[in-house]
Protein backbone atom coordinates (compact mmCIF):
# COMPACT_ATOMS: atom_id res chain seq x y z
CA UNK A 1 0.00 0.00 0.00
CA UNK A 2 2.79 2.42 1.03
CA UNK A 3 4.75 1.35 -2.02
CA UNK A 4 1.78 2.02 -4.26
CA UNK A 5 1.29 5.52 -2.82
CA UNK A 6 4.94 6.32 -3.39
CA UNK A 7 4.63 5.18 -6.96
CA UNK A 8 1.57 7.41 -7.47
CA UNK A 9 3.27 10.42 -5.85
CA UNK A 10 6.44 9.91 -7.86
CA UNK A 11 4.39 9.68 -11.02
CA UNK A 12 2.62 12.87 -10.07
CA UNK A 13 5.89 14.69 -9.44
CA UNK A 14 7.30 13.50 -12.76
CA UNK A 15 4.14 14.66 -14.56
CA UNK A 16 4.21 18.04 -12.87
CA UNK A 17 7.85 18.61 -13.72
CA UNK A 18 7.25 17.43 -17.26
CA UNK A 19 4.46 19.92 -17.73
CA UNK A 20 6.53 22.63 -16.04
CA UNK A 21 9.36 22.05 -18.49
CA UNK A 22 6.83 22.04 -21.30
CA UNK A 23 5.63 25.47 -20.16
CA UNK A 24 8.98 27.04 -19.43
CA UNK A 25 10.84 25.91 -22.56
CA UNK A 26 8.49 27.72 -24.98
CA UNK A 27 8.79 30.83 -22.84
CA UNK A 28 12.57 30.71 -22.98
CA UNK A 29 12.41 30.03 -26.68
CA UNK A 30 10.01 32.92 -27.13
CA UNK A 31 12.35 35.20 -25.21
CA UNK A 32 15.20 34.21 -27.50
CA UNK A 33 13.27 34.52 -30.72
CA UNK A 34 13.89 37.79 -32.55
CA UNK A 35 11.06 40.34 -32.46
CA UNK A 36 7.92 38.28 -31.90
CA UNK A 37 5.95 41.49 -31.38
CA UNK A 38 4.16 42.86 -34.44
CA UNK A 39 4.30 46.25 -32.84
CA UNK A 40 8.05 46.73 -33.17
CA UNK A 41 11.39 45.05 -33.72
CA UNK A 42 12.24 45.03 -30.06
CA UNK A 43 10.65 44.05 -26.77
CA UNK A 44 9.43 47.18 -25.08
CA UNK A 45 9.75 47.81 -21.34
CA UNK A 46 6.04 47.28 -20.91
CA UNK A 47 6.10 43.99 -22.81
CA UNK A 48 9.17 42.85 -20.86
CA UNK A 49 7.54 43.75 -17.56
CA UNK A 50 4.37 41.97 -18.54
CA UNK A 51 6.18 38.78 -19.53
CA UNK A 52 8.29 38.97 -16.40
CA UNK A 53 5.20 39.32 -14.25
CA UNK A 54 3.62 36.35 -15.99
CA UNK A 55 6.79 34.34 -15.56
CA UNK A 56 6.92 35.18 -11.86
CA UNK A 57 3.27 34.26 -11.48
CA UNK A 58 3.91 30.93 -13.16
CA UNK A 59 6.86 30.27 -10.90
CA UNK A 60 4.68 30.92 -7.91
CA UNK A 61 2.03 28.59 -9.28
CA UNK A 62 4.63 25.86 -9.79
CA UNK A 63 6.01 26.33 -6.28
CA UNK A 64 2.48 26.02 -4.95
CA UNK A 65 1.95 22.87 -6.97
CA UNK A 66 5.21 21.41 -5.70
CA UNK A 67 4.17 22.19 -2.16
CA UNK A 68 0.85 20.45 -2.74
CA UNK A 69 2.61 17.38 -4.10
CA UNK A 70 4.98 17.41 -1.13
CA UNK A 71 2.07 17.49 1.28
CA UNK A 72 0.44 14.61 -0.50
CA UNK A 73 3.67 12.61 -0.26
CA UNK A 74 3.95 13.33 3.48
CA UNK A 75 0.35 12.41 4.17
CA UNK A 76 0.13 9.58 6.75
CA UNK A 77 -0.49 6.21 5.25
CA UNK A 78 -3.14 4.19 7.02
CA UNK A 79 -1.70 1.30 9.01
CA UNK A 80 -2.69 -2.20 8.02
CA UNK A 81 -4.69 -2.46 11.23
CA UNK A 82 -6.60 0.66 10.43
CA UNK A 83 -6.83 -0.18 6.78
CA UNK A 84 -10.36 -0.26 5.47
CA UNK A 85 -11.89 -3.23 3.94
CA UNK A 86 -10.63 -4.30 0.54
CA UNK A 87 -13.51 -2.71 -1.28
CA UNK A 88 -12.74 0.71 0.22
CA UNK A 89 -9.10 0.87 -0.88
CA UNK A 90 -10.13 2.49 -4.11
CA UNK A 91 -11.61 5.36 -2.11
CA UNK A 92 -8.27 5.89 -0.33
CA UNK A 93 -6.45 6.15 -3.68
CA UNK A 94 -8.98 8.47 -5.29
CA UNK A 95 -7.69 11.77 -3.81
CA UNK A 96 -4.31 11.24 -5.46
CA UNK A 97 -5.92 10.68 -8.85
CA UNK A 98 -8.27 13.61 -8.32
CA UNK A 99 -5.39 15.82 -7.26
CA UNK A 100 -3.46 14.82 -10.36
CA UNK A 101 -6.44 15.63 -12.54
CA UNK A 102 -6.86 18.97 -10.76
CA UNK A 103 -3.20 19.75 -11.32
CA UNK A 104 -3.54 18.87 -14.96
CA UNK A 105 -6.52 21.20 -15.31
CA UNK A 106 -4.69 24.03 -13.57
CA UNK A 107 -1.69 23.58 -15.81
CA UNK A 108 -3.92 23.51 -18.88
CA UNK A 109 -5.47 26.78 -17.70
CA UNK A 110 -2.02 28.27 -17.24
CA UNK A 111 -1.02 27.11 -20.72
CA UNK A 112 -4.10 28.78 -22.16
CA UNK A 113 -3.37 32.00 -20.29
CA UNK A 114 0.24 32.01 -21.49
CA UNK A 115 -0.87 31.40 -25.07
CA UNK A 116 -3.33 34.29 -24.83
CA UNK A 117 -0.45 36.66 -24.14
CA UNK A 118 1.34 35.81 -27.37
CA UNK A 119 1.35 38.72 -29.83
CA UNK A 120 -1.22 38.37 -32.57
CA UNK A 121 -3.73 36.58 -30.40
CA UNK A 122 -7.19 37.85 -31.28
CA UNK A 123 -9.78 38.48 -28.61
CA UNK A 124 -13.25 39.19 -29.89
CA UNK A 125 -16.35 40.47 -28.17
CA UNK A 126 -19.82 41.11 -29.52
CA UNK A 127 -21.48 43.89 -27.57
CA UNK A 128 -24.03 46.59 -28.37
CA UNK A 129 -27.52 47.63 -27.51
CA UNK A 130 -31.12 47.17 -28.57
CA UNK A 131 -34.05 49.54 -28.38
CA UNK A 132 -37.82 49.47 -28.72
CA UNK A 133 -39.73 52.72 -28.65
CA UNK A 134 -43.09 54.41 -29.01
CA UNK A 135 -43.74 57.99 -30.10
CA UNK A 136 -47.02 59.91 -30.02
CA UNK A 137 -46.40 63.43 -31.33
CA UNK A 138 -49.23 65.90 -31.80
CA UNK A 139 -50.17 66.34 -35.44
CA UNK A 140 -48.58 63.03 -36.43
CA UNK A 141 -49.63 59.39 -36.36
CA UNK A 142 -48.19 57.57 -33.34
CA UNK A 143 -45.68 54.85 -34.18
CA UNK A 144 -43.47 52.15 -32.73
CA UNK A 145 -39.84 51.80 -33.68
CA UNK A 146 -37.02 49.41 -32.96
CA UNK A 147 -33.28 49.45 -33.43
CA UNK A 148 -30.35 47.16 -32.87
CA UNK A 149 -26.76 48.32 -32.70
CA UNK A 150 -24.16 45.58 -32.87
CA UNK A 151 -20.72 46.48 -31.64
CA UNK A 152 -17.87 44.25 -32.78
CA UNK A 153 -14.70 44.58 -30.75
CA UNK A 154 -11.42 42.91 -31.53
CA UNK A 155 -8.32 43.18 -29.36
CA UNK A 156 -5.71 42.04 -31.84
CA UNK A 157 -2.66 42.74 -29.68
CA UNK A 158 -2.00 44.76 -26.55
CA UNK A 159 -1.68 47.79 -28.82
CA UNK A 160 -3.92 47.10 -31.80
CA UNK A 161 -7.68 47.27 -31.54
CA UNK A 162 -10.58 47.29 -33.99
CA UNK A 163 -14.14 48.33 -33.37
CA UNK A 164 -17.08 48.22 -35.71
CA UNK A 165 -20.65 49.32 -35.05
CA UNK A 166 -23.56 48.51 -37.27
CA UNK A 167 -27.01 49.97 -36.70
CA UNK A 168 -30.14 48.25 -37.92
CA UNK A 169 -33.21 50.38 -37.46
CA UNK A 170 -36.85 49.72 -38.24
CA UNK A 171 -39.01 52.79 -38.55
CA UNK A 172 -41.82 53.91 -40.83
CA UNK A 173 -42.03 50.50 -42.52
CA UNK A 174 -38.39 50.60 -43.51
CA UNK A 175 -35.30 48.86 -42.23
CA UNK A 176 -32.12 50.85 -42.56
CA UNK A 177 -28.56 49.68 -42.02
CA UNK A 178 -25.85 52.15 -41.14
CA UNK A 179 -22.18 51.64 -40.55
CA UNK A 180 -21.66 53.90 -37.57
CA UNK A 181 -18.10 52.95 -36.69
CA UNK A 182 -15.29 51.02 -38.41
CA UNK A 183 -12.06 52.06 -36.79
CA UNK A 184 -8.65 50.50 -36.29
CA UNK A 185 -6.87 52.03 -33.30
CA UNK A 186 -3.22 51.64 -32.40
CA UNK A 187 -1.72 52.66 -29.07
CA UNK A 188 1.46 54.50 -30.08
CA UNK A 189 2.51 54.96 -26.47
CA UNK A 190 0.88 55.46 -23.07
CA UNK A 191 -0.60 58.81 -24.07
CA UNK A 192 -1.21 58.65 -27.80
CA UNK A 193 -3.60 56.52 -29.81
CA UNK A 194 -3.98 56.79 -33.54
CA UNK A 195 -7.22 55.71 -35.19
CA UNK A 196 -8.21 55.41 -38.83
CA UNK A 197 -11.52 54.64 -40.48
CA UNK A 198 -14.98 55.76 -39.53
CA UNK A 199 -15.21 56.98 -35.96
CA UNK A 200 -17.66 58.87 -33.78
CA UNK A 201 -17.19 62.62 -34.03
CA UNK A 202 -14.64 63.52 -31.31
CA UNK A 203 -15.63 67.20 -31.23
CA UNK A 204 -19.20 66.36 -30.18
CA UNK A 205 -19.24 65.08 -26.59
CA UNK A 206 -22.85 63.90 -26.71
CA UNK A 207 -22.28 61.85 -29.84
CA UNK A 208 -19.11 60.23 -28.59
CA UNK A 209 -20.12 59.49 -25.01
CA UNK A 210 -23.87 59.85 -24.55
CA UNK A 211 -25.83 58.96 -27.65
CA UNK A 212 -26.13 55.22 -26.96
CA UNK A 213 -29.75 54.54 -26.04
CA UNK A 214 -28.93 52.71 -22.81
CA UNK A 215 -26.70 55.64 -21.79
CA UNK A 216 -28.89 58.55 -22.96
CA UNK A 217 -31.34 59.43 -20.19
CA UNK A 218 -34.35 60.27 -22.37
CA UNK A 219 -36.13 58.41 -25.17
CA UNK A 220 -35.12 60.98 -27.77
CA UNK A 221 -31.93 62.93 -28.30
CA UNK A 222 -31.32 66.65 -27.82
CA UNK A 223 -31.69 69.12 -30.65
CA UNK A 224 -28.60 70.60 -32.27
CA UNK A 225 -25.92 68.29 -30.85
CA UNK A 226 -27.36 65.09 -32.34
CA UNK A 227 -28.51 64.90 -35.95
CA UNK A 228 -28.41 68.69 -36.06
CA UNK A 229 -25.40 70.95 -36.25
CA UNK A 230 -22.64 68.33 -36.16
CA UNK A 231 -21.80 65.12 -38.01
CA UNK A 232 -22.32 61.92 -36.04
CA UNK A 233 -19.24 60.25 -37.42
CA UNK A 234 -16.13 61.21 -39.32
CA UNK A 235 -14.33 59.33 -42.08
CA UNK A 236 -10.58 59.86 -41.78
CA UNK A 237 -7.96 59.61 -39.07
CA UNK A 238 -7.58 60.80 -35.52
CA UNK A 239 -4.90 61.13 -32.89
CA UNK A 240 -6.14 61.11 -29.32
CA UNK A 241 -5.11 60.48 -25.76
CA UNK A 242 -4.98 61.74 -22.24
CA UNK A 243 -2.34 63.51 -20.21
CA UNK A 244 -2.41 63.25 -16.41
CA UNK A 245 -1.44 66.54 -14.81
CA UNK A 246 -1.14 65.97 -11.09
CA UNK A 247 -4.58 64.96 -9.87
CA UNK A 248 -6.21 66.33 -13.05
CA UNK A 249 -6.42 65.03 -16.59
CA UNK A 250 -6.31 66.68 -20.00
CA UNK A 251 -7.93 64.80 -22.86
CA UNK A 252 -7.20 65.64 -26.44
CA UNK A 253 -8.30 64.54 -29.90
CA UNK A 254 -7.29 65.88 -33.30
CA UNK A 255 -8.63 64.58 -36.58
CA UNK A 256 -8.69 65.03 -40.34
CA UNK A 257 -11.70 63.76 -42.24
CA UNK A 258 -13.89 64.19 -45.29
CA UNK A 259 -15.58 67.58 -45.18
CA UNK A 260 -19.38 67.83 -45.08
CA UNK A 261 -21.21 68.62 -48.28
CA UNK A 262 -23.23 71.79 -48.81
CA UNK A 263 -26.82 71.32 -49.91
CA UNK A 264 -27.35 73.74 -52.79
CA UNK A 265 -30.23 71.94 -54.50
CA UNK A 266 -33.21 70.27 -52.89
CA UNK A 267 -36.93 69.79 -53.34
CA UNK A 268 -37.27 70.91 -49.74
CA UNK A 269 -36.35 74.61 -49.56
CA UNK A 270 -35.65 74.38 -45.82
CA UNK A 271 -32.67 72.14 -46.57
CA UNK A 272 -30.92 74.77 -48.71
CA UNK A 273 -27.73 75.91 -47.03
CA UNK A 274 -27.64 72.93 -44.67
CA UNK A 275 -24.69 70.59 -44.40
CA UNK A 276 -24.75 67.06 -45.78
CA UNK A 277 -22.92 64.89 -43.29
CA UNK A 278 -23.27 61.75 -45.41
CA UNK A 279 -20.76 63.09 -47.90
CA UNK A 280 -18.80 59.84 -48.06
CA UNK A 281 -17.79 60.43 -51.68
CA UNK A 282 -16.34 63.75 -50.47
CA UNK A 283 -18.00 65.86 -53.19
CA UNK A 284 -15.96 69.05 -53.50
CA UNK A 285 -12.79 67.31 -52.37
CA UNK A 286 -12.45 69.29 -49.15
CA UNK A 287 -10.82 68.12 -45.94
CA UNK A 288 -12.12 68.87 -42.47
CA UNK A 289 -9.70 69.46 -39.62
CA UNK A 290 -10.86 69.43 -36.04
CA UNK A 291 -10.32 68.43 -32.48
CA UNK A 292 -11.51 68.40 -28.93
CA UNK A 293 -9.87 69.32 -25.65
CA UNK A 294 -11.38 68.07 -22.42
CA UNK A 295 -10.27 68.96 -18.91
CA UNK A 296 -11.08 66.89 -15.82
CA UNK A 297 -10.11 68.97 -12.75
CA UNK A 298 -11.86 66.57 -10.36
CA UNK A 299 -13.20 63.10 -11.14
CA UNK A 300 -16.81 64.31 -11.09
CA UNK A 301 -16.37 67.18 -13.56
CA UNK A 302 -15.40 67.38 -17.20
CA UNK A 303 -15.42 70.46 -19.42
CA UNK A 304 -14.50 70.53 -23.06
CA UNK A 305 -14.26 72.48 -26.30
CA UNK A 306 -14.49 71.05 -29.80
CA UNK A 307 -14.00 72.57 -33.21
CA UNK A 308 -14.10 71.49 -36.83
CA UNK A 309 -13.17 73.62 -39.81
CA UNK A 310 -13.41 72.92 -43.50
CA UNK A 311 -14.48 74.33 -46.80
CA UNK A 312 -17.79 73.20 -48.21
CA UNK A 313 -19.54 73.46 -51.55
CA UNK A 314 -18.39 73.11 -55.15
CA UNK A 315 -14.62 73.37 -55.51
CA UNK A 316 -14.68 76.68 -57.43
CA UNK A 317 -17.24 78.33 -55.11
CA UNK A 318 -16.25 76.81 -51.77
CA UNK A 319 -17.07 78.67 -48.57
CA UNK A 320 -15.83 78.23 -45.04
CA UNK A 321 -17.66 76.08 -42.53
CA UNK A 322 -16.79 76.22 -38.82
CA UNK A 323 -18.43 74.02 -36.20
CA UNK A 324 -17.79 74.67 -32.52
CA UNK A 325 -19.01 73.08 -29.32
CA UNK A 326 -18.56 73.56 -25.59
CA UNK A 327 -19.56 70.84 -23.14
CA UNK A 328 -19.99 70.55 -19.39
CA UNK A 329 -20.56 67.31 -17.51
CA UNK A 330 -20.89 66.84 -13.78
CA UNK A 331 -21.73 63.48 -12.22
CA UNK A 332 -21.70 62.98 -8.46
CA UNK A 333 -22.88 60.27 -6.12
CA UNK A 334 -24.04 62.55 -3.32
CA UNK A 335 -24.43 61.26 0.22
CA UNK A 336 -26.16 64.51 1.14
CA UNK A 337 -28.81 64.12 -1.56
CA UNK A 338 -28.82 60.33 -1.15
CA UNK A 339 -28.41 59.69 -4.82
CA UNK A 340 -26.72 60.14 -8.12
CA UNK A 341 -26.76 63.63 -9.64
CA UNK A 342 -26.12 63.93 -13.34
CA UNK A 343 -25.83 67.41 -14.84
CA UNK A 344 -24.90 67.81 -18.48
CA UNK A 345 -24.89 70.71 -20.90
CA UNK A 346 -23.59 71.30 -24.39
CA UNK A 347 -23.93 74.17 -26.83
CA UNK A 348 -22.87 74.28 -30.44
CA UNK A 349 -22.47 76.74 -33.29
CA UNK A 350 -22.44 76.12 -37.03
CA UNK A 351 -21.27 78.74 -39.48
CA UNK A 352 -21.43 78.44 -43.27
CA UNK A 353 -20.02 81.40 -45.18
CA UNK A 354 -21.85 83.54 -47.76
CA UNK A 355 -22.96 81.46 -50.73
CA UNK A 356 -25.16 82.29 -53.68
CA UNK A 357 -27.84 79.61 -54.00
CA UNK A 358 -29.80 79.06 -57.23
CA UNK A 359 -27.73 81.67 -59.09
CA UNK A 360 -29.64 81.31 -62.36
CA UNK A 361 -33.09 81.08 -60.76
CA UNK A 362 -33.74 77.62 -62.19
CA UNK A 363 -34.93 76.32 -58.80
CA UNK A 364 -37.40 79.14 -58.47
CA UNK A 365 -36.05 80.96 -55.46
CA UNK A 366 -32.72 82.46 -56.52
CA UNK A 367 -30.39 84.02 -56.77
CA UNK A 368 -30.32 83.98 -52.99
CA UNK A 369 -27.20 84.81 -50.99
CA UNK A 370 -26.89 84.21 -47.27
CA UNK A 371 -24.57 82.85 -44.63
CA UNK A 372 -26.07 80.01 -42.67
CA UNK A 373 -25.48 80.53 -38.97
CA UNK A 374 -27.23 78.26 -36.52
CA UNK A 375 -26.70 77.39 -32.90
CA UNK A 376 -28.28 75.29 -30.19
CA UNK A 377 -27.76 72.79 -27.43
CA UNK A 378 -29.17 71.34 -24.26
CA UNK A 379 -28.97 71.26 -20.49
CA UNK A 380 -30.07 68.15 -18.62
CA UNK A 381 -30.42 67.23 -14.97
CA UNK A 382 -31.19 63.80 -13.64
CA UNK A 383 -31.42 62.34 -10.16
CA UNK A 384 -31.56 58.75 -9.01
CA UNK A 385 -31.97 57.98 -5.28
CA UNK A 386 -29.37 55.24 -5.20
CA UNK A 387 -28.80 55.56 -1.44
CA UNK A 388 -32.43 54.96 -0.51
CA UNK A 389 -32.80 51.60 1.16
CA UNK A 390 -35.60 50.39 -1.06
CA UNK A 391 -34.91 48.14 -4.04
CA UNK A 392 -37.69 49.66 -6.13
CA UNK A 393 -37.38 53.36 -5.35
CA UNK A 394 -33.65 53.44 -5.88
CA UNK A 395 -34.09 52.18 -9.42
CA UNK A 396 -36.23 55.13 -10.43
CA UNK A 397 -34.61 58.15 -12.01
CA UNK A 398 -36.13 61.54 -12.74
CA UNK A 399 -34.86 63.54 -15.71
CA UNK A 400 -35.39 67.08 -16.96
CA UNK A 401 -33.95 68.45 -20.18
CA UNK A 402 -34.14 71.78 -21.94
CA UNK A 403 -32.95 71.81 -25.53
CA UNK A 404 -33.03 74.46 -28.21
CA UNK A 405 -32.11 75.02 -31.85
CA UNK A 406 -31.93 78.56 -33.24
CA UNK A 407 -32.36 78.76 -37.00
CA UNK A 408 -34.92 81.52 -37.51
CA UNK A 409 -32.78 83.42 -40.01
CA UNK A 410 -32.21 80.44 -42.28
CA UNK A 411 -34.49 78.79 -44.83
CA UNK A 412 -35.88 76.67 -41.97
CA UNK A 413 -37.43 79.86 -40.64
CA UNK A 414 -38.06 79.09 -36.97
CA UNK A 415 -36.39 78.55 -33.62
CA UNK A 416 -37.42 75.58 -31.52
CA UNK A 417 -37.17 74.94 -27.80
CA UNK A 418 -38.40 71.96 -25.78
CA UNK A 419 -38.90 71.08 -22.14
CA UNK A 420 -38.80 67.34 -21.53
CA UNK A 421 -39.78 65.60 -18.29
CA UNK A 422 -38.82 61.97 -17.98
CA UNK A 423 -39.04 59.07 -15.56
CA UNK A 424 -36.80 56.02 -15.92
CA UNK A 425 -36.74 52.66 -14.23
CA UNK A 426 -33.45 50.76 -14.27
CA UNK A 427 -33.90 46.98 -14.35
CA UNK A 428 -30.14 46.42 -14.47
CA UNK A 429 -27.23 48.86 -14.81
CA UNK A 430 -27.62 48.68 -18.58
CA UNK A 431 -31.34 47.99 -19.00
CA UNK A 432 -33.80 50.83 -18.67
CA UNK A 433 -37.42 51.65 -19.36
CA UNK A 434 -37.99 55.34 -20.09
CA UNK A 435 -41.11 57.44 -20.32
CA UNK A 436 -41.15 61.16 -21.08
CA UNK A 437 -43.42 64.04 -21.97
CA UNK A 438 -42.04 66.76 -24.20
CA UNK A 439 -43.40 70.30 -24.41
CA UNK A 440 -42.50 71.87 -27.71
CA UNK A 441 -42.38 75.57 -28.60
CA UNK A 442 -41.55 76.95 -32.03
CA UNK A 443 -41.66 80.54 -33.23
CA UNK A 444 -41.82 81.84 -36.80
CA UNK A 445 -45.33 80.48 -37.26
CA UNK A 446 -44.33 76.83 -37.06
CA UNK A 447 -46.64 74.38 -35.26
CA UNK A 448 -45.75 73.22 -31.76
CA UNK A 449 -45.60 69.45 -31.42
CA UNK A 450 -45.80 68.12 -27.90
CA UNK A 451 -44.97 64.45 -27.60
CA UNK A 452 -45.28 61.41 -25.37
CA UNK A 453 -42.32 59.10 -25.69
CA UNK A 454 -41.48 55.65 -24.37
CA UNK A 455 -38.40 53.54 -24.85
CA UNK A 456 -36.88 50.33 -23.55
CA UNK A 457 -33.13 50.06 -24.01
CA UNK A 458 -30.79 47.17 -23.28
CA UNK A 459 -27.02 47.43 -23.37
CA UNK A 460 -25.05 44.18 -23.52
CA UNK B 1 8.90 77.80 -43.81
CA UNK B 2 6.87 80.93 -43.08
CA UNK B 3 4.93 80.39 -46.29
CA UNK B 4 4.13 76.82 -45.31
CA UNK B 5 2.94 77.89 -41.85
CA UNK B 6 0.80 80.69 -43.25
CA UNK B 7 -0.61 78.32 -45.88
CA UNK B 8 -1.57 75.79 -43.19
CA UNK B 9 -3.07 78.56 -41.03
CA UNK B 10 -5.05 79.86 -44.00
CA UNK B 11 -6.34 76.37 -44.75
CA UNK B 12 -7.35 75.26 -41.27
CA UNK B 13 -8.03 78.67 -39.74
CA UNK B 14 -6.54 80.10 -36.60
CA UNK B 15 -8.44 77.94 -34.08
CA UNK B 16 -7.65 74.79 -35.99
CA UNK B 17 -4.00 75.77 -36.31
CA UNK B 18 -3.84 76.46 -32.58
CA UNK B 19 -5.29 73.05 -31.77
CA UNK B 20 -2.88 71.33 -34.12
CA UNK B 21 0.13 73.21 -32.75
CA UNK B 22 -0.99 72.56 -29.17
CA UNK B 23 -1.54 68.88 -29.80
CA UNK B 24 1.80 68.60 -31.59
CA UNK B 25 3.61 70.35 -28.73
CA UNK B 26 1.89 68.20 -26.12
CA UNK B 27 2.60 65.11 -28.14
CA UNK B 28 6.28 66.00 -28.36
CA UNK B 29 6.54 66.80 -24.66
CA UNK B 30 4.72 63.66 -23.66
CA UNK B 31 6.73 61.57 -26.10
CA UNK B 32 9.95 62.79 -24.48
CA UNK B 33 8.57 62.23 -21.00
CA UNK B 34 7.36 58.76 -21.93
CA UNK B 35 10.75 57.74 -23.28
CA UNK B 36 12.58 59.02 -20.22
CA UNK B 37 10.16 57.62 -17.70
CA UNK B 38 9.02 54.46 -19.40
CA UNK B 39 10.18 52.44 -16.40
CA UNK B 40 8.20 54.63 -14.04
CA UNK B 41 5.12 54.50 -16.20
CA UNK B 42 5.29 50.75 -16.45
CA UNK B 43 5.60 50.59 -12.70
CA UNK B 44 2.39 52.61 -12.40
CA UNK B 45 3.35 56.03 -11.09
CA UNK B 46 1.15 58.09 -13.40
CA UNK B 47 -0.13 61.17 -11.60
CA UNK B 48 -3.94 61.15 -11.64
CA UNK B 49 -4.54 57.60 -10.47
CA UNK B 50 -1.71 57.27 -7.97
CA UNK B 51 -2.87 55.90 -4.66
CA UNK B 52 -6.35 55.04 -5.87
CA UNK B 53 -7.57 51.48 -5.96
CA UNK B 54 -8.97 49.80 -9.03
CA UNK B 55 -12.42 49.81 -7.46
CA UNK B 56 -12.25 53.55 -6.82
CA UNK B 57 -11.05 54.30 -10.35
CA UNK B 58 -13.74 52.00 -11.76
CA UNK B 59 -16.42 53.95 -9.89
CA UNK B 60 -15.01 57.38 -10.76
CA UNK B 61 -14.36 56.88 -14.44
CA UNK B 62 -17.22 54.67 -15.59
CA UNK B 63 -19.97 56.65 -13.88
CA UNK B 64 -18.91 59.82 -15.69
CA UNK B 65 -20.69 58.47 -18.80
CA UNK B 66 -22.89 55.54 -17.78
CA UNK B 67 -23.99 53.29 -14.91
CA UNK B 68 -21.21 51.12 -13.62
CA UNK B 69 -21.47 47.48 -14.60
CA UNK B 70 -20.76 44.67 -12.20
CA UNK B 71 -17.43 42.87 -12.59
CA UNK B 72 -19.46 39.69 -13.07
CA UNK B 73 -20.99 41.11 -16.27
CA UNK B 74 -18.12 39.75 -18.34
CA UNK B 75 -15.43 37.09 -18.11
CA UNK B 76 -11.80 38.15 -17.49
CA UNK B 77 -10.99 37.71 -21.20
CA UNK B 78 -14.03 39.79 -22.19
CA UNK B 79 -13.07 42.53 -19.74
CA UNK B 80 -9.71 42.80 -21.46
CA UNK B 81 -11.46 43.63 -24.73
CA UNK B 82 -14.01 45.93 -23.12
CA UNK B 83 -11.34 47.83 -21.21
CA UNK B 84 -9.21 48.33 -24.29
CA UNK B 85 -12.28 49.76 -26.00
CA UNK B 86 -12.88 52.06 -23.03
CA UNK B 87 -9.24 53.07 -22.86
CA UNK B 88 -9.54 54.48 -26.38
CA UNK B 89 -13.09 55.84 -26.16
CA UNK B 90 -12.97 57.29 -22.65
CA UNK B 91 -9.32 58.32 -22.70
CA UNK B 92 -8.15 56.28 -19.72
CA UNK B 93 -4.56 56.60 -18.58
CA UNK B 94 -2.44 53.43 -18.63
CA UNK B 95 -2.54 53.19 -14.86
CA UNK B 96 -6.30 53.65 -14.71
CA UNK B 97 -6.67 51.01 -17.41
CA UNK B 98 -4.41 48.57 -15.59
CA UNK B 99 -5.93 48.99 -12.14
CA UNK B 100 -9.55 48.93 -13.30
CA UNK B 101 -8.90 45.85 -15.43
CA UNK B 102 -7.25 44.03 -12.53
CA UNK B 103 -10.20 44.89 -10.31
CA UNK B 104 -12.78 43.76 -12.85
CA UNK B 105 -10.94 40.53 -13.62
CA UNK B 106 -10.56 39.70 -9.96
CA UNK B 107 -14.29 40.10 -9.44
CA UNK B 108 -15.54 38.42 -12.60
Amino acid sequence: MRMRNHVVVSRTIIRAFGVAIFLIVPLLATAQEPSPSPSSDYVSRAEYDKLKAEHDAMKQELEALKAQIGELAKAPVPSPAAAPAEGKQVVTEMPSEAATEELRQEIDTLKTQVKETFPGTTKFLLAGYGTAGFTARSGEDPFFDAAFNALFLWKLTDRLFFEGEMELEFENEETTINLEVAQAAYLLNDYMTIGVGRFLNPMDFFVERQHMNWVNKLPDKPLAVYDGLFPESELGGQLRGVIPIGPTKLEYAAFVANAPGLITESDDFSEIGMLDFDNDANFGGHVAVGGHLGFIPIPQLEVGYGIQRSKVGPRDQAVVNVLQSVDFNYVSDSALLKGLINLRAQWGWSHVGDFVYDPDGSQGFGPLEFNNNRNGGYAQLSYRPTHIDNDYIKNFEGVFRYDRLNQLHTPVGFDEQRWTFGLNYWLTPSTVIKAAYEVDDKNGGARDQNAFLMQAAVGF
Amino acid sequence: MKESVSRVCKFVGLPGALIIVLCAALTWLIGCATNKQSGEVAAGTTGGATGKSGAQLWAENCIRCHNIRSPSSYSPAQWEVVMMHMRVRANLTPEEHKKILEFLKSGS
